[in-house]
């Protein structure tokens, strides 16, 4: 070091008229009654936006008793017959659930073992190929899932709609195995094998129980996805209801005392069960005693492991990879141009419209999203508010939790005619929906990386002389840029794809799911397979946008 | 002139659960380069973090300059902060680290970058001024620190464990250098640490935190001198503990203490009169302080002056030659254990299972208070 350094001479510190402009904004909304401000407005717009709609249907069907005991339970020509359709749609819609989780579990571990302890050609385009389901408007993947499976016969109905769940709630399951099994030390996996401990073994003691929390939180999602899904349902449903699809149904006759009930019920077994989940399920242990040591030790040989291998991929090919991506063979059939060019009816023109008004939707949600989120996710962060803290967090799962149908409806009762009356079904009203649902995916990825953001640095620049929104502006928004572009991506992507709450309100507005859904039914295939391809592609482009965002910020 | 007063401070976290800091008042004076050292755990950061505006102190006065600075934001106190993790913005170059304190002031561009570059000329950064602060590693990254939190022009210095990071070697040079610095600067200069070492080496001031208290302040050499506790003895420097009990008070703020279960016979201090008959006391005294002699020296016939040197047998267990230094295993008849530590050049004959004669001065022997409760076993352990 030099030591011929002058002193600092003493200088009049901080003159605050020389600050540059944006410092002195920064420096004049800092104080704390701005800061204030901004989270009231923020709990008002969580409490009125996101949670309101969904309290406000249990007082809805309160005040309803009568009309809903007439309407559904007693009705003058048909008795009960339509509680009966209730229960029993929610039958299908749990059964349907709990078999795609099953499978999916079942094809999750080998397949998320293979996309990370495996080194292979290709290994990165088939990961991001699992993960695209998540990232397609489930209806146009429902589409391509009823040609690819027409070609052997099979119609419309149960197991169609099982294959269908599978395909997009696999995501979910194998993406949140990864990312425990990525950060787990395989130096524990080494270390049982140095100890003598056959692959099976490993597995089950060493590598399983690290698994669990993964495992947990991605069937959570993904039951809770299949138990909401519309779009690609009403496609491959044929006769069968699932809960959601009878919601829309309802909706459609206008029969809002059958609707608000069973959007209702499905909204406080969902509530229910996410809370169940989250502060039971993780009490459980998987078996680490010695299970069949001789039997584990034969199955660990070279031989079963390459039989799995294979098998696994034998499955992911035919039931996921191949049925998803189907369509985009079916276009080269060729006679969409016909139909949706030169037709009288203007097809293309439906088309552009319905895309423009997906694309605006999503923009406007992100941007909605943007601007209450980040203070949201500082408040779930930074607040040391106790108990409140912990409501909040857990209400913030709630969107995703229920059936995307019943909060539709539910929005509907809240801001429509026959709440509030505020918005007629449109535009804005599926804006609305749309923020709702989607305010979740926004929230989390930024609450991810504020948590692991370094409040050191904030605390550095503090010291240095700058102000909370200086800081802010400064230093952590550079450091969770990425939480939020993943955010706005994960949003937009799916606003993109949601059906079910946007053919409850939507009024004649349509979206691109939507318009895939009105052409399969009005049987204009080669329109319906355009339209989804070309959202196919756009979602991939989304898919690979986000994922080389992650990339960067080295999760 | 940038003074630092702390009165009766109190912090506690967790609505009242934890105790970080326990009723402390304290005065740094202008240009004092001051130690706070202690355990971790000992609340010596939240001290810190409580000067610096980081935290708020639950009760108590926090006091710059003669002024309360409650309410008033890190931001608007004007004093440079080093962080034990160096908290280097990593997504702006060297240059906008060290100027970024500089522009949050409003100055002027030129004068900017002339204090800009001095900063980084004196820790000698100047040519990474366009790099990112990644290609640093940590003793870089902590150059830095010191540039962006010096460059300011702040005349107050906080460090958090400013070496901590560092790998020893380098952090012993480095300590040199950060203390020119501060002087040359004439900064008021407070540094957390819990490297006895590192403070007895480089402060003017030491102040020990135990437990969200304060100890013992005062130079180092004081301290180590006259240790007020058992916890300050232990904690700076290497000292053997025996126990024992008053026999015998005697003239001169003196008395004859016996080490326990028939150990020897000691003379040592009682200053202030502070114990009385059959008192149980703690003896401690620095390895470095206990002398050895073969047994049947000649003591008559030597040189030295004996006057207050306190003779007593011992048997050798084992020595260890450790490179700069040899250590003696010495034990008592009574069983107790302790320790002797010479230069490695010392030269002597003895063999394990030796007795020899142990002499220290009786001004090296602090005794304390035995205290009954289990503090005792583990500042003993």
């Amino acid at each position: 070091m030099n030591k011929n350094y002058n002193k600092i001479e003493n200088t009049s510190y901080a003159v605050e008229s020389n600050l540059s402009f944006s410092l002195k904004v920064d420096r004049f909304f800092s104080k704390p009654v701005y800061r204030k401000s901004l989270d009231t407005i923020t709990i008002i717009f969580f409490a009125l936006v996101i949670i309101g709609p969904i309290i406000n249907i249990f007082s809805t069907i309160f005040l309803n008793i009568p009309s809903i005991y007439s309407g559904v339970f007693a009705d003058d020509l048909i008795g009960d017959l339509k509680w009966i359709n209730i229960l029993s749609s929610l039958g299908v819609s749990f059964s349907v659930a709990a078999i795609a989780v099953v499978i999916d579990i079942i094809l999750a571990f080998p397949t998320s073992i293979i996309l990370t302890r495996y080194n292979f050609r290709g290994k990165k385009i088939l990961d991001a190929m699992v993960d695209l389901p998540m990232a397609v408007p489930t209806s146009a993947l429902g589409f391509s899932i009823l040609l690819f499976w027409g070609i052997f016969g099979v119609n419309p109905g149960m197991p169609l709609i099982v294959l269908g769940h599978v395909v997009f709630t696999f995501p979910y399951i194998v993406r949140n195995m990864k990312i425990v099994l990525e950060k787990a030390d395989t130096l524990y996996e080494d270390a049982a094998r140095t100890l003598g401990a056959p692959g099976i073994t490993v597995f089950r003691t060493i590598t399983l129980p690290m698994m669990k929390e993964g495992l947990i939180a991605g069937s959570i999602l993904a039951f809770t996805r299949s138990l909401g899904e519309t779009g690609a349902t009403i496609i491959l449903s044929g006769l069968v209801e699932t809960a959601p699809i009878l919601i829309v149904g309802f909706r459609r006759q206008l029969d809002l005392p059958s609707a608000s009930l069973l959007a209702g019920i499905l909204i406080a077994i969902s509530i229910l069960l996410l809370f169940s989940i989250k502060f039971f399920t993780r009490r459980g242990n998987f078996p680490v005693k010695r299970v069949l040591p001789k039997l584990e030790r034969f199955l660990s040989h070279k031989y079963f492991r390459h039989l799995r291998d294979a098998i696994t991929a034998f499955f992911l090919v035919v039931i996921i990879l191949v049925p998803s991506f189907f369509i985009v063979w079916e276009l080269t059939e060729g006679n969409f141009i016909n139909e949706l060019f030169l037709s009288q009816d203007y097809k293309w023109a439906y088309l552009y419209v319905s895309f423009m008004s997906s694309i605006q939707i999503g923009a406007l949600a992100v941007v909605v999203n943007l601007i209450f989120g980040i203070p949201f996710a500082f408040i779930i962060t930074k607040r040391k508010w106790g108990r409140i803290i912990t409501f909040l967090d857990t209400m913030l799962d709630v969107p995703i939790a229920i059936p995307s149908a019943a909060l539709g409806f539910a929005i509907f009762l809240f801001w429509g005619p026959a709440g509030l009356g505020l918005f007629q079904p449109g535009f804005f009203m599926i804006l609305f929906v749309h923020v709702t649902f989607s305010f979740p995916y926004m929230v989390r990825p930024i609450i991810g990386v504020l948590e692991s953001s370094n409040v050191g640095v904030e605390e550095a620049a503090r010291t240095l002389g700058a102000s909370n929104l200086t800081v802010f502006r400064r230093i952590t928004l550079p450091s969770i840029k990425q939480g939020i572009i993943a955010g706005c991506i994960m949003v937009f992507t799916r606003s993109l794809g949601e059906t079910g709450a946007t053919i409850v309100v939507m009024g004649s507005v349509r979206t691109i799911p939507v318009l895939i859904v009105d052409w399969v039914e009005a049987n204009t295939y080669p329109s319906a397979i355009f339209a989804s391809t070309i959202v196919i592609i756009f979602s991939a482009f989304l898919i690979f946008a986000l994922r080389a965002v992650r990339r960067k910020g080295g999760k | 002139m940038p003074t630092i007063e702390l009165v009766d401070v109190t912090k506690t976290f967790d609505e009242g659960k934890v105790l970080a800091v326990d009723n402390i008042t304290l005065k740094i004076n202008d240009g004092d380069y001051v130690f706070l050292l202690g355990p971790t755990g000992c609340g010596k950061t939240t001290t810190l973090r409580m000067i610096a505006g980081l935290e708020a102190p639950t009760r108590g006065k926090v006091l710059i300059d003669g002024k309360n600075v409650e309410g008033i934001p890190p931001e608007d106190r004007d004093m440079g902060f080093i962080f034990q993790h160096f908290e280097i913005f990593d997504h702006l170059t060297v240059w906008e680290n060290v100027t970024f304190g500089l522009e949050m002031r409003g100055y002027e561009d030129d004068y900017i970058i002339e204090k800009a570059e001095k900063a980084l000329n004196t820790v000698g950064l100047l040519d990474y001024a366009d790099e990112y602060p990644s290609v640093f590693g940590n003793p870089g990254l902590q150059k830095l620190g010191i540039a962006r939190a010096i460059a300011t022009g702040a005349k107050i210095l906080i460090m958090d464990e400013p070496l901590g990071s560092l790998d020893p070697k380098v952090s012993k040079v480095f300590r040199h250098e950060l203390r020119n610095l501060i002087k040359d600067l004439g900064l008021t200069a407070i540094h957390v640490t819990h490297n006895q070492e590192e403070a007895m080496a480089i402060a003017d001031q030491i102040i020990i935190m135990r437990a969200g208290r304060i100890l013992q302040m005062g130079s180092p050499y004081d301290l180590y001198e006259s240790p007020n506790s058992i916890f300050v003895a232990n904690f700076l420097g290497e000292t053997n503990f025996l126990q024992g009990f008053v026999l015998k008070l005697l003239e001169d703020a003196k008395m004859e203490m016996w080490i326990r279960l028939g150990g020897p016979k000691i003379i040592c201090n009682n200053l202030n009169l502070q114990f009385n008959l059959d008192d149980n006391i703690i003896i401690a005294f620095r390895f470095e302080d206990v002398y050895l002699f073969p047994k049947g020296y000649d003591f008559e016939n030597s040189t030295y002056d004996w006057a207050g040197v306190q003779l007593f047998e011992a048997k050798l267990e084992a020595s260890r030659f450790v490179g700069s230094t040899k250590r003696f295993y010495l034990s008592l008849d009574n069983g107790d254990k302790f320790l002797s530590i010479k230069s490695g050049s010392y030269e002597e004959n003895f063999s394990p299972g030796d007795d020899l004669i142990i002499g220290i001065h009786i001004d090296d022997i602090h005794v304390f208070k035995a205290p009954s409760d289990l503090l005792y076993e583990t500042s003993l352990s």
